[in-house]
């Protein structure tokens, strides 16, 4: 199959995950194909171990297949060494985790700079585009906390400002609102929502239906399998 | 595929980064340079007995000269009949027959009260004649020295050390003075220029402090009870070169055992002094060495014992970072600087704990001491060095930690 003109930003093809337990195999993900376009936002939901999580570590380039092939930009992930990955996840990849993963002896700000250090972006500039993300979700007087004097909220949005800090393509979100009450968890999916409007693409892990309900393309996972895709 | 390389985060930000994270654990990281400290200290101060030794030596050995020999009787055990002098006879026998030596002079000791008006020193009376000038290596700062016609007429003058010349005339010159030795009453016609003085007692050489000597004419020093008026109690000489120096002092010695009937005798050779003393500072090296190979070990294993600790702890963090794009040597050059920054703070302080010891040991035991500022860089390089080994474990642990393992690691 020639690759299409125009690519697709993430291609996975018959897809699998298998962990070593104790003796014994787990399947996480049994052939999963998937393509994810630019400027898509798409919700993944399904029960626990249905292997949510274990996709949204392989789109992130945190974990690679076991078998099956990870296309990004049409270009194959298989090959890239641990340093090729790193930069892959540097340039193109920005996480939202359920409990915001903060380091906590950084202040905010450094917190967002952190993508850039990483990226080979002149020590100069990482102020200014940190309190610019800062901005964007509302934080920017918070800047010179630390993550513990944070709300929830506030804390979840400062990760979501170091997520875009670098400007990347995709944007995955793991249960960005599962610690968060539902007014704040609100605030947070609309947030989500304004940045893929602004262009992002979004891939969001979920439990709560009303969120899932939000994207565009809703696909549910059970037993490792893609049961079901919806579009609206 | 590879990406092309980067250079990885600015080494004033790794450092930062680093500060911060030991400073989540004040104590903890404290008490873990420990070890690194205490070993630094014990190698700085250790050493610095080794370099004050090794300084005093060489300050002797500039004092007496390093092609100067000294020959004396060995002096008798405690208890004993002191040994007999030396003939002054061989003075003259040495003069012709030890190949290129110059300069033998006789020398008789006794140490008298030497005073002047109120005040009074302790001297060393040194009864020579003039070529222990020559022998010696005396600078003269005023006057004139000994001269034959001094020695021939029992002239009854005398050449001042420097400190003694200070101690009875500290205000106005010595020259033309009268100082009192023992019963006698001496002109002084001379004064020494000051040398650095050997400090310290307790080391191989016996080098006379000249600047509390005071010099007159060999038969003007009577001592009154003197078994034999013609013996001396010393007979110095300089060889003509350095490489003379031990042939000559063999040739002196089997003369003298001839001419005494094989007394035992003493031998100063600076140049053999300086040999052995090297030998025992090698041995006086390799102890030390062992002591801080061993300590620095001791030291880092405790590092390395907190450095995995750390990245138990930070394993989250470890996540984090390479899920931003932290590559696996981001991660263990991270953790190598703070292991780093351990051991060099830890030296730093080991240093100047090894400065205080090395001072207490020089003002308590008396031993002299001193710090060669070599030393000083050397401990923070060895220190560096710890960090680096020993941290290099717990950075490789880090770095291969599973991106998405770390991250779900509560």
């Amino acid at each position: 199959m020639l690759p299409a003109p125009d690519p697709p930003l993430v291609t996975l093809r018959d897809v699998s995950r298998v962990y070593p337990h104790g003796g014994r195999e787990v399947v996480a993900l049994a052939g999963v194909s998937l393509e994810i376009r630019a400027g898509e936002k798409l919700a993944i939901m399904g029960p626990s171990g249905s292997g949510k999580t274990t996709l949204l570590s392989i789109l992130g380039c945190l974990d690679r297949p076991t078998s099956g092939q990870h296309l990004v930009d049409g270009r194959p992930v298989e090959g890239l060494d641990d340093d090729a990955l790193s930069r892959l996840r540097n340039r193109e990849i920005g996480f939202v985790f359920q409990a915001c993963h903060l380091i906590p002896q950084l202040t905010v700000a450094e917190n967002v700079e952190t993508p850039l250090q990483y990226g080979g972006v002149p020590p100069g500039e990482w102020r200014e585009r940190a309190l610019h993300a800062l901005a964007r979700v509302g934080l920017a007087e918070r800047s010179d906390h630390r993550p513990g004097e944070l709300s929830g909220g506030e804390a979840q949005r400062a990760a979501i400002a170091r997520a875009l800090v670098g400007a990347p393509r995709l944007l995955l979100a793991d249960e960005p609102t599962g610690n968060l009450d539902s007014a704040t968890g609100e605030e947070i999916a609309a947030l989500l929502d304004e940045l893929h409007e602004h262009g992002s693409t979004v891939v969001l892990v979920t439990h709560n239906e009303a969120l899932g309900a939000r994207a565009r393309r809703l696909l549910r996972l059970r037993d490792g399998r893609i049961e079901s895709e919806a579009r609206a | 595929m590879s990406a092309p390389k980067e250079p990885g985060l600015p080494g004033l930000l790794l450092l930062r980064l680093g500060v911060r994270s030991l400073k989540l654990h004040k104590l903890r990281s404290s008490l873990s340079i420990l070890g690194v400290v205490f070993g630094v200290a014990a190698v700085v101060a250790m050493s610095s007995v080794g370099e004050g030794a090794r300084r005093e030596t060489l300050a002797q050995i500039a004092a007496l000269g390093i092609d100067t020999v000294t020959v004396r009787p060995r002096p008798a055990p405690p208890g004993q009949p002191p040994a007999p002098a030396l003939p002054l006879a061989a003075v003259e026998s040495l003069r012709r027959v030890v190949p290129g030596a110059r300069s033998v002079a006789p020398v008789r000791l006794a140490e008298l009260p030497a005073s002047a008006g109120a005040r009074s020193a302790a001297a060393v009376v040194v009864g020579t004649t003039p070529v222990y000038r020559d022998a010696a290596r005396l600078q003269l700062a005023a006057g004139r020295f000994l001269v034959d016609l001094d020695v021939s007429d029992r002239k009854r003058v005398a050449v001042l050390g420097s400190a003694v010349a200070r101690a009875l005339f500290p205000l106005e010159g010595a020259l033309g003075r009268t100082v009192r030795l023992g019963g006698d009453y001496f002109e002084v016609i001379g004064v020494l220029e000051g040398r650095a003085a050997p400090r310290g007692r307790g080391t191989a050489i016996h080098a006379r402090d000249l600047n509390r000597a005071v010099l007159v004419p060999l038969p003007a020093l009577d001592r009154g009870v003197d078994a034999r008026p013609d013996g001396v109690d010393e007979i110095v000489f300089r060889a003509a070169t350095p490489e003379a120096v031990v042939p000559a002092a063999a040739v002196a010695q089997a003369l003298l055992r001839r001419l005494t009937g094989e007394q035992p005798l003493e031998l100063v050779v600076p140049r053999e002094i300086l040999r052995q003393r090297e030998r025992t500072q090698r041995i006086f090296n390799v102890v030390t060495g062992a002591v801080a190979a061993i300590s620095l070990i001791v030291g880092g294993i405790g590092i390395m014992n907190i450095m995995l600790a750390s990245v138990a702890e930070r394993t989250r963090e470890v996540g984090i970072r390479r899920a931003l794009g932290a590559r696996k040597r981001d991660i263990a050059t991270q953790f190598l600087v703070e292991s780093s920054i351990l051991t060099v703070i830890g030296g730093a302080l080991g240093s100047l704990l090894g400065l205080v010891g090395s001072f207490l040991i020089q003002a308590f035991a008396g031993w002299p001491t001193a710090v060669h500022p070599l030393m000083l860089l050397a401990a923070l390089a060895v220190a560096l060095a710890v960090g680096l080994g020993f941290g290099l474990y717990p950075a490789w642990h880090a770095a291969s930690l599973e991106p998405m393992d770390a991250l779900r690691r509560e």
